[in-house]
């Protein structure tokens, strides 16, 4: 099985080549290609995780280009990290094209919508079977091109333009990064090849400060792909694709892909403690700091987009911390239970055709299916013991511990507090409380939406089981098995970290129920007592404004600076030659009166003064 | 008869051929600028013939040269006076300061 | 590929279309432009069959010919001094642009179905400057490579000045302008080569450069040499064309017909990328070195400078013509980067931004020909009345800011590949390109197709059958390069090689 894995990206790319051109004759049928194929893939995946889980890695290449002496090679590459999120991709991209042919029924562009996800399905499949940095970043591009026609796939609407075009551009500053690093990286090494720059890495044929240099310059990729602090604010803005993309791209994918380079490239990241620690950093921070924004948001997708940058820093600070099968093991969890928030979210809206949490509330007994899924959800990501965030969420706080990492600790614990706060606050104002009257005939979603709302239910609690401190770290060991580089498949830590995170959780969790549950604390606690941090909050820290008056009126001041010097310098140089030309043209025309008599004495004396030079000189040729 | 020298011929077309010259720069009259450059070639006509006889190989050629030199003024005096008479028919001048259309 | 005059008979046979045409009365629409494209086939065919048969594994030099010509001067030693031949002949890169120039032609022809007025005139002149191209990539002596030069030169003159659009004269006068100069400049490098070694053949003054003792008519300083080299690097710079001879690169390609502008953009700024590698690199290897660092640095300025200048444009146009600035800054430091991996992404650019430019500039008259504006704040909202033609543009721009699978990152890549192992920090400042060509593009792209219509353009119908023929096969072939780009690269590996032997690297 595992020879012939590259058909698996193919089963999406030819879903997107049969539907961009027919799909406009097969309409809704369109659904059934794109499900069918997506499928295939499923089926292939899993054949090839479970092929994977005994066999050793496979990989085979051949050559692409050619430079010089220098050959660059395509192929694919399957190990465990590979294998592991082809199923997950391929799994919730399937879920998502089934969940999608009940949420988009309706839309004039469904087949192209379809279209799309295949593509999108294709560049991320593709990436994570990569074998090479020049063949990851061939697909990386890929991923963002399909997130971004995602994104603006309502695309008359100027929010959804401004939003895919943001996505866009935010993850291709964050693309330069990669790219020259990975430049860097090949003239060290001289390969894209993953192995030989690891052995080179390990064999300290690359000088310490170029191995930073370099393993800085690829996570700057991974921080516009996994929206880090400082490239994070384009997904938020994400969320004006419909929802099902959110769950595939925003939530389970594509911004898993930046964790998954981070992964992928692990051993080179350990060579280097300053670029771990890099990571970590940011990773904690961008955890914390998205978790505060989402503390006060309004609009139930954002709140989403927010615990999702604030999950991805987690992941970072995983593998910042030297915790690679915590990063991972969180990326697989996650991807569960937040595709499952935002389909259950897909769902809510699909009822009741908005998306600000303020005017909802007493869904719970009108949505009987998607209300306690979308709590199995909200449970896993608070990290509530026995479910599947629970464990993964323990994995990183006890690598952060271990690793040394105590502020970052620290800061972790506050963010699963907040987490579980704003997430529990999003339960409560959507679920409980009085139902409005305006929402009179809201009726749960149809079946094709919310079977794959159960099934990732399901995965969301028992997901967690394969690797637990309790009953065996399966996952782990496996995954780190046959490559001492990736540290150890379990790191063990106090038992008490164990108890903080539950205590914490449960803490938020209580803090949410009293405000707005039992409702017995003022929900405008934070706004009436310190109006300022919550205008500071609920605008995400002037961010966006930041870089509208910086970076982008830099841009337009420098542009408009240079328009003026093409106008006045580079023209003015050029019309400036032409008039001199001319002008001289003007004065010697002068000269030329039409008065013959004038002509002739002009010769005459001309005649003249050779005349009188020749007498005197004696003549020219002696 | 005493012999003239060959200066005197000289200075007589010297003479002769700056009045010309003179004529032709400076008189606004078209009639009288033709009638200058019909001195100027009469006083080439007279160095010819001078030196025809007096020249370091005396030969009929200058002779010859200055009936040429006759023949084509008469002509050119011909055309010059015909040119000028169409003008004259289209501008109603013989001014030469106003006949400037060709500059440019 | 076996008879003796393959060359001779590739280059001239669109001259059979010209006096076909001028037979044909003026009023006979549709078989005038039938005439018209059916002229440009031939060398399409005949370009496409040496290609096939050089991958197939054919030699090329099969195909030189060689007519005696003028011969003058003769010296006891050397025999006779000066003659000038009839030579043509190709090598790798010639015949990719051959290829290029002929493919391109062929789709002009077709996008010229929009031309409004004078088919005659205008095909005559087409298929006239399409002999100029052919034979500026065919001729294998710098004489005979400044007559097909000129003869671009004054086709395109007429094709602008006549049939373009409302300042058309003006920027005819500043092509020919520009251009005269420049390839003034041109002969003077020529006529001193040719006064200096007396052969004006490529390979043998290759030859004769690098030679330690070469047979010359007149010594040839060092100083001479790197005079030559920037008065060459003048002449192609303008064509090219380089920071700041530009000015007269962006009124062309917003005023001439789209048509023209697909060569213009596609085949005739490539001349400039052309000469400088086959000439300026194969002649003078050792000053092209020293010249090295000013050219990337050169190409980084072009490249932002036309990214940042693109970046404030309203016209459409105006943000392609400045992207092409741009672009070519790409060639530019890959040239500069003097190594392998610079100079094959050079030549990538080279084939690469003809192909997008060509796309970007089709999709432009095809939206001009149903909106009249090409005014990105006149616009909007396009995709919902034109899906098809929308989206080959965001296709287009995505091509054009180096997306992988498509031809501009292969070239892109290459090109900073080079440059980053020669001069990282100059490459690091280049990057901020790559950043900013998405910028401009998507703002012009999406302010044209996605948002609110600015007005109703209730009416305005998709793309038309014939319409789709340029755009899929420039699609077609943009993909092919950007996935499989040994079809661009093995053809190159002998000339890269020699290239690389001459420099010494």
């Amino acid at each position: 099985m595992m020879e012939n894995a590259w058909i698996i990206p193919l089963f999406p790319l030819l879903s997107f080549l049969f539907l961009i051109l027919f799909g406009k004759r097969l309409k809704e049928a369109s659904a059934f290609i794109g499900i069918l194929l997506t499928l295939a893939s499923l089926v292939y995946s899993l054949l090839v995780l479970f092929e994977r889980l005994t066999a050793p890695t496979y990989k085979a290449e051949g050559v692409w280009l050619t430079i010089g002496d220098v050959q660059l090679t395509a192929g694919f590459e399957v190990n465990q990290l590979n294998a592991l999120m082809l199923v997950i991709v391929s799994l919730v991209s399937f879920l998502v094209h089934t969940y999608s042919k009940g949420y988009m029924n309706g839309d004039d562009r469904f087949p192209v919508f379809y279209a799309y996800l295949g593509l999108f399905t294709f560049a991320m499949l593709g990436l994570v079977i990569s074998p090479n940095l020049l063949q990851t970043y061939f697909f990386w591009e890929l991923v963002g091109l399909g997130s971004f026609l995602l994104i603006g796939f309502y695309f008359y609407k100027e929010e959804a333009k401004a939003a895919a075009k943001k996505a866009f551009i935010m993850t291709r500053i964050g693309d330069v990064g990669l790219l020259i690093g990975m430049i860097l990286l090949f003239w060290q090494v001289g390969s894209f090849e993953y192995d030989e720059i690891f052995a080179a890495a390990e064999a300290g044929s690359i000088s310490a400060a170029m191995i930073t240099l370099t393993a800085i310059l690829i996570f700057v990729g991974a921080i516009g792909k996994s929206g880090q602090f400082p490239l994070h604010t384009w997904l938020p803005d994400a969320m004006e694709g419909p929802t099902p993309v959110s769950a595939l791209i925003h939530a389970a994918t594509m911004v898993a892909a930046g964790v998954y380079l981070v992964a992928a490239l692990f051993p080179l990241f350990t060579a280097s403690e300053t670029a771990l620690m890099t990571v970590a950093v940011i990773g904690a921070f961008t955890a914390i700091f998205a978790a505060s924004i989402g503390l006060v948001q309004k609009d139930i997708k954002r709140v989403l987009a927010y615990s999702t940058v604030s999950q991805l820093g987690y992941m970072m600070l995983a593998l910042g911390s030297a915790g690679y099968v915590a990063g991972v093991f969180h990326l697989m969890t996650h991807a569960f239970f937040k595709a499952l928030l935002f389909l259950a979210a897909g769902s809510v809206i699909h009822a009741v055709h908005t998306q600000n949490i303020e005017h909802m509330g007493g869904l719970w007994k009108k949505l009987r299916l998607t209300g306690p899924l979308f709590l199995i959800g909200t449970l896993a990501i608070s990290g509530v013991p026995l479910f599947s965030g629970f464990f993964s969420k323990d994995e990183i706080l006890i690598a952060a511990w271990a690793h040394g990492n105590t502020v970052l600790f620290w800061l972790a614990v506050i963010a699963a507090f907040f987490t579980a706060f704003y997430m529990f606050r999003l339960f409560f104002m959507v679920f409980a409380g009085e139902a409005r009257s305006d929402m009179k005939n809201v009726h749960e979603s149809p079946s094709v939406m919310t079977m794959p709302m159960v099934v990732l239910g399901v995965l969301a609690v028992v997901a967690g089981y394969v690797n637990t401190p309790w009953f065996g770290t399966f996952l782990g060991d496996w995954l780190v098995e046959g490559n001492h580089s990736l540290g150890h498949g379990h790191i063990e830590g106090p038992a008490w970290i164990m108890a903080v995170a539950t205590i914490v959780s449960l803490l938020g969790i209580f803090l949410a129920w009293l405000m707005y549950g039992k409702r017995s604390l003022s929900r405008d606690w934070l706004t009436s007592r310190a109006p300022l941090t919550y205008n500071l909050l609920y605008n995400k820290y002037y961010i966006d404004e930041f870089y509208q008056l910086t970076v982008v009126n830099g841009a337009k001041f420098f542009s408009a600076f240079l328009r003026f010097l093409e106008v006045f310098l580079i023209e003015g140089i050029v019309n400036g030659a032409a008039g001199i030309a001319s002008s001289l043209g003007k004065l010697g025309s002068k000269f030329q009166n039409g008065q013959i008599q004038t002509y002739g004495t002009a010769a005459f004396v001309g005649l003249a003064i050779l005349v009188v030079i020749y007498a005197v000189t004696g003549g020219y040729l002696k | 008869m005493s012999a003239v020298p060959i200066q005197a011929y000289l200075a007589l077309a010297l003479i002769l051929f700056c009045i010309g010259l003179y004529g032709a720069l400076t008189k606004r009259n078209t009639v009288i600028v033709l009638i200058s450059i019909e001195l100027m070639l009469n006083a080439v006509n007279i160095n010819l013939v001078a030196f025809s006889k007096f020249g370091v190989a005396p030969s009929i050629t200058g002779q010859v040269f200055a009936l040429f030199a006759i023949a084509v003024a008469a002509a050119e005096a011909a055309v010059g006076l015909a040119i000028l008479i169409a003008l004259y028919r289209n501008r109603k001048t013989i001014n030469m300061d106003e006949m400037d259309t060709m500059k440019h | 590929m076996s008879f003796e005059y393959f060359l001779s008979l590739l280059v001239f046979s669109p001259l059979a279309g010209i006096l076909v045409l001028s037979f044909l009365p003026k009023t006979q629409e549709s078989l005038i432009k039938m005439v018209g494209f059916l002229a440009t086939l031939p060398a399409l065919i005949l370009s496409l069959i040496a290609y096939f048969q050089y991958r197939a594994g054919a030699s090329l030099e099969s195909l030189s010919e060689k007519v005696s010509w003028i011969q003058f001067g003769y010296s006891e030693q050397l025999g006779n001094l000066f003659s000038i031949d009839y030579e043509l002949g190709l090598d790798g890169f010639s015949l990719i642009m051959l290829v290029l120039t002929a493919v391109l032609s062929t789709l002009a022809a077709i996008a010229s179905i929009h031309i409004k007025k004078e088919w005659k005139g205008y095909f005559m002149l087409f298929l006239l400057l399409e002999v100029g191209m052919l034979g500026v990539f065919a001729a294998e002596n710098l004489i005979l490579f400044f007559i097909f030069f000129e003869i671009t030169l004054i086709p395109t003159f007429f094709l602008i000045g006549k049939w373009g659009y409302f300042e058309k004269e003006k920027a005819a006068y500043s092509f020919l302008i520009y251009n005269g100069l420049g390839s003034a400049v041109l002969l003077i490098v020529i006529m001193v080569l040719f006064a200096r070694t007396g052969t004006s053949n490529i390979d043998a003054l290759m030859a004769a450069m690098s030679a330690d003792n070469p047979q010359l008519v007149a010594p040839i300083t060092e100083n001479m040499k790197m005079g030559m080299l920037i008065a060459l690097l003048i002449a192609f710079g303008v064509k090219l064309p380089i920071f700041p001879l530009h000015s007269w690169m962006v009124r062309v390609h917003v005023q001439a017909p789209p048509s023209i502008v697909m060569l213009h953009a596609g085949v005739l700024l490539k001349i400039g990328a052309f000469g400088l590698i086959r000439f300026g690199m194969g002649i003078f290897p050792d000053q092209f070195q020293s010249l090295a660092v000013l050219l990337a640095v050169l190409g980084v300025v072009n490249l932002l400078y036309g990214a940042f200048l693109a970046f404030v444009q309203t016209d459409f146009k105006m943000v392609l013509a400045y992207s092409s600035i741009s672009h070519m800054g790409i060639v530019l430091i890959g040239v500069g980067a003097l190594n392998e991996a610079g100079i094959q992404g050079a030549i990538f650019q080279v084939v690469s931004h003809g192909l997008i430019a060509a796309l970007l500039f089709f999709l432009v008259g095809v939206f001009y020909e149903r909106v009249q504006t090409s005014n990105i704040q006149n616009l909007g909202g396009m995709a919902k009345g034109m899906p098809i033609t929308a989206g080959f543009l965001l296709a287009g721009a995505m091509a054009s800011l180096g997306l992988p699978g498509m031809s501009g990152f292969v070239s892109e890549f290459m090109a900073f590949l080079g440059l980053f192992k020669e001069m990282p920090v100059l490459a690091a400042v280049g990057t901020i390109g790559i950043i900013m060509t998405a910028v401009y593009l998507l703002r012009a792209v999406l302010g044209i197709t996605y948002g609110q219509a600015h007005r109703d353009f209730a009416g305005v119908t998709d793309m038309k059958k014939f319409e789709f023929v340029p755009v899929l096969v420039l699609v077609g072939l943009i993909v092919l390069i950007g996935v499989y780009p040994s079809v661009l690269s093995e053809p190159l590996t002998s000339t890269l090689e020699t290239i690389m032997l001459g420099i010494g690297g």
